[in-house]
C-alpha cells in the first residue's frame, strides 16, 4: 500500500488533464475501488496454504540436492586428476628411494637358442651326452672303489675333464 | 503491504533456503495474490494452481531478488505466471470457453460466490477486456503506484493511468 499511498493521484493527472478533469479522474479512482473493497475475493483454504507450504519446502529440498549433485560433477574431474597426480608420485618416489631390485638374467646363453643351425647343435648335443654316460659310468666305478684304490686321483683327473668339457659347450 | 524493512530479514532467510521464511512470505502474500488471480481466471482451482506456481517458482527466483520494491517484484512474477498460462493454448480454449460457459449460466443465474454472495463484480469484470482487467486487478491487488505499474507493463505512465482510469469508470458504470 505504501506504493499508492507516496503517490499524489491528482497531482499524476494534471501532468495529462486540466485541474477540474483531474479531480474528476481522481474521485472515479476513489469510488471504483470502493466498490472493489465491498467485493472481496474468496480466500484460498487453510488445507490448500499447507500443500503450497509443503511443495516449497519439497522445491528446497530438490534444489539443495540439485546443488550438490552439481558441485560433485564439477569436482569430479579435478578430484580424478589429483588421484592420478597422487598415485604417479608415490610411484616416483617408491623407485627413487627404494632396495636396487636384483635382474636375473638366462640361465642358457642365448646364442644356442639363437642357433640357426639345427644339425651342427644336435650333433654337439650327442656328443656330451655319450661324454656325461662315460663320465657318469666312471664316476660309479671310482665310488665303488673297483679299480685299485686310486680314487683321488681319478676324481681330479674326471673333474679335470669336466672343466674341460663344460668350456667346449659354452664357447661351441 | 509488508515494510521493506520487515521483509529483509524474511527475503534473506529465503535466500538463504529457509523453508520456514518461505512460509512466512505466503502468509505475508498469499490473500493479495490469490485475489489477483482470482478475479482475472473466476476459478478458485485454477487460482490455487496458479499460486502454488508462484510460490513454487519463487524458490528458484529469490536469489535473482537484487533489492527495490519486493511487491512490484513479485506481483511481475505473478502477471507473468498469468500470461503464461493464457498463451497455454490448450488452456486459454478451455478458459474461453469456461468464460463463455459463465456468461452464459449468468443470464438465467447469477454465480455466487464461495461466502455465498452475489459475485457482481466477477460478472462485471468479464465483460471488460483482458487487459483493463489486468490492470484493475494489478492496481488493487499489488497496491503499487502507477509509476511501478507501469515499469511492469512496460508503457509510459500517461498511458497506464489513461487506461486505468477508463477501466474504473466502467466498472463503476457496470456495477451502478
Amino acid at each position: 500500500m505504501n506504493g499508492q499511498n507516496e503517490e499524489n493521484l491528482k497531482e499524476l493527472f494534471e501532468r495529462f488533464v486540466s485541474t477540474e478533469e483531474a479531480e474528476s479522474g481522481v474521485e472515479d479512482f476513489v469510488k471504483a475501488e470502493r466498490i472493489l473493497q465491498q467485493y472481496p475475493a474468496p480466500q484460498p483454504d487453510e488445507e490448500m496454504i499447507a500443500v503450497i507450504k509443503s511443495d516449497i519446502a519439497e522445491a528446497i529440498r530438490r534444489r539443495r540436492e540439485h546443488a550438490f549433485r552439481r558441485l560433485a560433477y564439477r569436482m569430479a574431474p579435478v578430484a580424478a586428476v589429483f588421484i592420478v597426480i597422487a598415485a604417479v608420485g608415490v610411484r616416483m618416489l617408491k623407485e627413487g628411494s627404494g632396495p636396487v631390485e636384483l635382474v636375473q638374467g638366462p640361465i642358457i646363453p642365448a646364442r644356442v637358442w639363437e642357433s640357426e643351425n639345427v644339425a651342427a647343435e644336435d650333433r654337439n648335443l650327442l656328443v656330451l651326452t655319450t661324454e656325461l654316460d662315460e663320465l657318469e659310468v666312471e664316476f660309479a666305478t671310482l665310488e665303488s672303489d673297483e679299480n685299485g684304490g686310486n680314487g683321488s686321483s681319478a676324481i681330479t683327473e674326471l673333474e679335470i675333464e669336466f672343466a674341460e668339457i663344460n668350456t667346449n659347450i659354452w664357447e661351441g | 503491504m509488508a515494510q521493506s524493512d520487515d521483509l529483509a530479514p524474511i527475503i534473506d532467510g529465503c535466500k538463504a533456503g529457509s523453508a520456514e521464511c518461505f512460509s512466512q512470505l505466503v502468509d505475508i502474500y498469499t490473500s493479495r495474490v490469490y485475489g489477483y488471480f482470482y478475479r482475472l481466471t473466476g476459478d478458485s482451482e485454477l487460482s490455487d494452481d496458479l499460486l502454488s506456481e508462484l510460490f513454487v517458482k519463487l524458490v528458484g527466483k529469490i536469489a535473482s531478488y537484487k533489492g527495490g520494491s519486493f511487491d512490484s517484484w513479485l506481483f511481475k512474477i505473478a502477471t507473468n505466471i498469468f500470461h503464461d498460462y493464457l498463451r497455454g493454448k490448450q488452456r486459454r480454449k478451455k478458459l474461453y470457453e469456461a468464460r463463455k460457459n459463465q456468461l452464459e449460466s449468468e443470464i438465467t443465474e447469477p454465480k455466487r460466490s464461495e461466502n455465498g454472495r452475489i459475485d457482481k463484480l466477477q460478472i462485471q469484470l468479464w465483460k471488460l477486456n483482458d487487459d483493463t482487467r489486468d490492470l484493475i486487478m494489478l492496481r488493487y491487488y499489488s497496491q503499487l503506484s502507477l509509476k511501478e505499474i507501469s515499469k511492469i507493463r512496460c508503457e509510459p505512465i500517461g498511458t497506464t493511468l489513461s487506461k486505468l482510469h477508463r477501466g474504473l469508470k466502467r466498472l463503476r458504470e457496470l456495477m451502478e
